[in-house]
């Protein structure tokens, strides 16, 4: 894992879609690719009420990721210094085999270019210690990104919410 | 700029490097900036329209305008320089798609319509023609060349020695091709002239009814004017009926193809002849605007060896072939040398045999490697029995009475000067003799007739004796008088002489119109970009080149029938399907490379695309290797390479030749195809060390995503 985690309320999250505009904004994308997705999972009718759930699924950078292991020209790489798995462009031929390879579906095809794209957290934003486009533009404030360590205390907190008021419950 | 460097591009990747280094910060500026950008894009990628660059040079004026912004302005400066220097290339880029630099990608021409003299799109032609679609491929190359049928028969086809198939194994069959085409074409009654434009209200003179004039008068007529050709033979044709026998060239496909510029309105005036029967301040008088001559070089130079003005048997080879060309058969005489080494030489010693002479031998100075003439027609010679004496000078004819009874000649041998590509001959001392003759026919080439042009003194001349002429647009040094032909070029092609005309009409056009005229070249256009034809990699291969069925040689031998019998339909069919289509693939190598050095699979064998150090190719050993991954599709700059999914297989084609196609594995959750098994296990094989997939989970990108957030939702906390 990257030493980041992008964290996604899924209690919070409306299925606005903002952050996959953002993100194709930010990174200059024709139609097609979706670096970070909001999958609707639902709606099912549970306790008589119809319920969905919105998922954000952007590349979970992997400690051991299959795309990079796939790649025969290199272009897929881990950077050493934080994890975060991202595409070098100019050595990208568009063999697609990352594609192929990921079992999240992370990395994307681009048809204008002709070469794979993929989620890297907006890494020269996080180089200047900027959140990710995504992060900036959520509507309801439910994407978090930051070093995991400091994820693990919203968890708790909201466990802890969940645990005290029973009549809420995720689904 | 460097010299190869086209300026298009070259704007381009200026304004790139100024945008990039971030030198453009006034908005306004910047945003003018990418807007040439875009149009320019549009110039390189074929795509521009007559309105392009007049928006280019009014954003141009844009930035100019505003002088307190000195970044914006100095671009504008920038780009307004190229364009001022440059703008026929600019603009031979909208109306031509073609960048001869090859700087341009998409707009890369095919080498064998570079070679062109008339610059025919052959590529496109060739590709209508193995269609079937003839009176399509005739209609392509009238707008280049209008004698599709002659030149299909008699051109010096420089298309074929360009050809990349050659590279291969054997250069496409492009002359013959179009002779075919246009011969069904004709025969079908589809061989069609194209609509002519509005009358112009204005005659042009042509003087010579030869391939260059002829073909000067086509495009003239075209374009509208009225046209009058003079010529002092009594038919058309010039050099080509009078030059070339019927046994190569029979005089009904010259008539027919001639008859086409009559449908235009072009008239003729045959047995007249420029300087004796009409002088120029006549036809002036009689209201022509301008004036072509296409007089051509119908002059043989003389041997300038002793006894050559004794004997009524010296004859020139030349006054031998329009004699018989105009229907004299009288047979020169029994033995008979003829001296030189060209075409011209192996014509008058084909058509002696025809004659009935017994004995024919051609005397060249050289050896058979340096002979000038057409290797094709040296073999047929030898084959009709004209026998030949290499490194042989003639030096004196020798005779009594009147007659010939000898040529003496001297031997030689070959020594390289420098200064000089060719080895001259050099006499050998003492190793004369007498080698027996009734009649010698000298064939050593031809010169301009200089004679009848006598009442234009001002018009310039060459140190070789042919009219001097700016050679982009055919201009004299006398306003309003255009030539080419061999009157320019010397003793030439047929194809050059079309080539000249048709520059010569176009100059002559804006000439009468007011318009400057061009500093550049014209650069040949291509046409269209016609589809390619599928075809297996192994039948794409497998196809040869088919031989020329010929006349038996008792009748060649005896008669002036035409000798190549010609293709039958099936062979000309197959043959156009061996075009390797390098309009479109521009044979830059990115396919091999990345399948070779990035991908590290090498399945493409295809040597034939390096031009100075060309390899093995085999198309057909793709499919062993290639795992259809589709790199070298996407990284193909013309779309030449191109992976495809059809049913359920995976094809990868090169200009419509199927390298590859193998069966698709589908995902098992929404049906997408996602690849063939040999990818799949491609990418299994490098995975493998990262983790074990359970094998009969194929499921494609998208479903792996949602049914990871599905999964997702079922693990979240309660």
């Amino acid at each position: 894992m990257s030493q980041y985690y992008l964290f996604q309320d899924t209690k919070k999250c409306i299925g606005c879609h903002a952050c996959e505009v953002q993100c194709k904004a930010n990174k200059n994308l024709p139609i097609g690719p979706r670096l970070c997705q909001i999958i609707q999972v639902g709606p099912k009718m549970i306790g008589g009420l119809p319920r969905a759930a919105y998922i954000f699924m952007p590349c979970f950078h992997c400690e051991n990721p299959w795309c990079v292991a796939a790649c025969p020209t290199g272009a897929m790489q881990q950077r050493s210094s934080d994890g975060i798995v991202f595409v070098d462009h100019n050595l990208c031929v568009g063999c697609k085999t990352c594609i192929s390879a990921c079992p999240w579906g992370a990395p994307q095809w681009n048809p204008e270019t002709g070469k794979v794209v993929k989620c890297d957290y907006c890494k020269d934003r996080v180089d200047q210690g900027l959140n990710p486009a995504c992060v900036t533009t959520c509507t309801t404030h439910c994407l978090k990104f930051g070093k995991v360590e400091d994820m693990t205390q919203i968890r708790r907190d909201r466990h802890a919410q969940t645990v005290a008021s029973l009549e809420h419950c995720a689904f | 700029m460097s010299v190869s460097q086209c300026p298009v591009t070259e704007s381009i990747l200026f304004i790139d490097d100024v945008i990039g280094k971030g030198g453009l910060t006034h908005p306004r500026s910047r945003r003018i900036a990418e807007e040439i950008h875009s149009l320019l894009d549009d110039v390189a990628w074929g795509r521009a329209g007559d309105d392009h660059l007049p928006a280019v040079l009014a954003l141009i004026q844009d930035l100019l305008q505003d002088a307190n912004e000195p970044e914006g302005y100095q671009l504008g400066e920038h780009l307004h320089q190229t364009m001022q220097l440059h703008g026929e290339v600019f603009e031979s880029h909208v109306t031509t798609h073609n960048c001869p630099t090859e700087t341009c990608e998409w707009l890369t021409p095919a080498p064998c319509q570079m070679a062109c003299p008339a610059g025919i799109d052959v590529p496109t032609y060739v590709t209508l023609i193995g269609q079937g679609r003839d009176a399509e491929a005739i209609d392509v190359i009238r707008q280049d060349n209008p004698f599709p049928w002659v030149c299909g028969l008699v051109c010096t086809r420089p298309c074929e020695f360009m050809c990349v198939r050659g590279r291969m194994d054997t250069p496409v069959s492009i002359k013959f091709l179009k002779a075919f085409a246009a011969e069904r074409a004709m025969s079908e009654g589809t061989y069609r002239n194209p609509e002519k434009g509005p009358d112009q209200g204005k005659r042009v003179c042509v003087i010579g009814a030869g391939p260059g004039g002829l073909s000067a008068a086509y495009y003239l007529a075209l374009k509208g004017y009225g046209v009058h050709v003079l010529e002092a033979l009594p038919t058309a044709g010039g050099m080509i009926m009078v030059g070339i026998p019927r046994y190569r060239l029979p005089r009904e496909v010259i008539d027919r193809e001639v008859a086409m510029l009559e449908e235009l309105g072009v008239t003729f005036a045959f047995n007249t002849r420029f300087g004796e029967d009409v002088t120029l301040d006549e036809l002036k008088s009689q209201g022509y605007s301008a004036f072509f001559f296409a007089i051509g070089a119908h002059k043989a130079y003389n041997l300038g060896i002793p006894g050559e003005a004794d004997f009524p048997q010296t004859v020139e080879a030349i006054d031998l072939l329009r004699r018989v060309a105009l229907g004299e058969r009288r047979m020169p005489g029994k033995r008979v040398v003829v001296i030189g080494g060209g075409n011209v030489a192996i014509d008058a010693a084909r058509t002696c045999l025809r004659l009935g002479c017994p004995e024919v031998t051609i005397a060249y100075r050289r050896t058979r490697h340096e002979m000038p003439a057409d290797e094709e027609e040296v073999e047929q010679a030898e084959e009709e029995g004209v026998h030949f004496s290499f490194l042989t000078i003639p030096a004196k004819i020798v005779g009594k009475d009147k007659k010939i009874n000898g040529l003496r000649c001297i031997r030689a041998e070959l020594v390289k000067r420098e200064g000089s590509s060719r080895m001259s001959p050099v006499p050998v001392l003492g190793s004369e003799y007498i080698m027996d003759a009734d009649v010698v026919i000298s064939a050593i080439g031809q010169k301009v007739d200089q004679l009848c042009m006598g009442d234009l003194e001002t018009m310039d001349w060459t140190r070789r004796g042919t009219i001097d002429v700016n050679m982009v647009t055919m201009e004299t040094s006398i306003a309003g008088i255009f030539a080419a032909g061999d009157a320019v070029t010397g003793p030439a092609t047929v194809i050059e002489a079309i080539g000249g005309g048709k520059r010569a009409a176009e100059a002559i056009d804006r000439y009468l119109l007011g318009i400057p005229q061009p500093q550049m070249p014209p650069v040949p256009v291509r046409r269209r970009r016609e589809a390619c034809i599928e075809l297996p990699a192994s039948t794409k291969t497998v196809i040869k080149r088919p031989t020329m069925d010929m006349l038996n040689l008792d009748r060649r031998r005896t008669t002036f029938q035409q000798v190549e019998l010609g293709y039958t339909e099936n062979m000309v069919r197959e043959e156009a399907r061996r075009c390797l289509r390098c309009d479109i693939c521009r044979r830059c190598g990115k396919c091999v490379e990345i399948c070779r050095d990035k991908m590290g699979i090498s399945a493409l064998e295809m040597g034939y695309l390096d031009f100075d150090h060309p390899g093995p190719t085999d198309l057909r050993v793709t499919e062993e290797r290639c795992i259809a991954c589709g790199a070298c599709a996407a990284n193909c700059p013309n779309d030449a390479m191109k992976i495809e999914d059809r049913g359920d297989e995976r094809l990868l084609m090169l200009c419509g030749t199927i390298l590859n196609r193998q069966k698709l594995v589908f995902c098992n959750s929404c049906g997408k195809a996602m690849g063939p098994m040999k990818y799949l296990d491609y990418i299994r094989k490098r995975t493998k060390s990262v983790t074990q997939v359970p094998d009969g989970a194929l499921i494609c990108d998208n479903c792996a995503r949602t049914k990871t957030a599905r999964f997702n939702v079922g693990t979240l906390p309660a």
